[in-house]
């Protein structure tokens, strides 16, 4: 087990949170694909505490994990608060501040 | 070799739940496919020797995030039309995963760059952990307990507008009546 093969595991998590968050409109799966990118940074942050052998990377990765549980419930308000507003959780239509380009 | 068969597992579970949230059109399997990656996060917390990250990971990320999506999504509980419509979903992805790919792979090489062998220590308890946090990093973890403070205050409020909205017009009919 070599830390090549981790770096490896969090380039491709990334990516593939990245790809969820531009090739999809599904609300819900754009805020599981961020969700994603901030816990394939997590696993980063434990693998550098390994191969430094320091703990203070730990410490950041739990500040981490604080800051996901604070986006989650955030997250989860607006999408209600959003479906609530227009009965669609697709994100496309939620387009209020592009609403100008239309009549110019 | 049977950490390194560990790992090929937790990596396939990780890697096929991502793909299996992006891909499914129905939102609740996509949750499914999210809280395998995740218990795989954890998992691999596990395989770093790192315990208290993995029990904090079990305990956040899967214990209240997933489960907290997962009631979002049932509570919401969108229809087939509310979902959004999406025909050319599959080209998209393709064509975004072409995009990313080169990203991917410079990435990957930027990390190898850094370190290529693990430091030879102890497992990384709490011990440690707590020492480290309360030590050099007790302003982040004071301005983490703001933040989440904040969070909670903003997501009742943020859900709870149209109820108030809601009541006001109640007391409103009433004065009519």
């Amino acid at each position: 087990m070599t830390p090549d093969m981790f770096y490896l595991l969090v380039s491709i998590l990334f990516s593939l949170g990245l790809i969820g968050l531009v090739s999809r409109r599904n609300l819900f799966i754009v805020y599981m694909s961020v969700e994603l990118m901030l816990s394939s940074v997590n696993l980063l942050l434990a693998t550098y505490s390994k191969v430094l052998g320091d703990a203070n990377a730990s410490a950041m990765a739990l500040l981490m994990i604080a800051v996901v549980a604070a986006e989650a419930a955030l997250f989860l308000a607006m999408i209600i608060h959003l479906y609530r507003a227009k009965q669609t959780i697709d994100s496309d239509r939620f387009d209020k501040l592009g609403e100008g380009r239309k009549h110019a | 070799m049977l950490e390194v068969s560990i790992f090929a597992i937790l990596a396939m579970f990780m890697i096929g739940g991502s793909v299996a949230m992006i891909l499914n059109k129905q939102t609740i399997y996509s949750a499914f496919g999210f809280l395998i990656a995740m218990i795989g996060v954890a998992g691999m917390f596990a395989l770093l020797e790192n315990r208290f990250l993995a029990l904090a990971q079990i305990m956040v990320s899967v214990g209240a995030i997933v489960v907290l999506s997962m009631l979002t999504i049932l509570t919401i509980n969108a229809k087939e039309e509310s979902l959004p419509h999406e025909p050319n979903k599959y080209k998209w992805i393709l064509l975004s995963s072409v995009l990313v790919a080169p990203f991917t792979f410079l990435l990957y090489k930027t990390l190898s760059a850094a370190h290529r062998n693990f430091a030879q220590m102890e497992t990384i308890t709490s011990k440690v952990v707590g020492k480290a946090l309360f030590s050099e990093w007790v302003l982040p973890f004071e301005i983490v307990s703001i933040l989440l403070l904040a969070a909670m205050l903003g997501a009742i409020v943020i859900a709870r507008k149209e109820e108030i909205v809601k009541t006001e017009e109640i007391i409103k009919k009433e004065e009519n009546v």
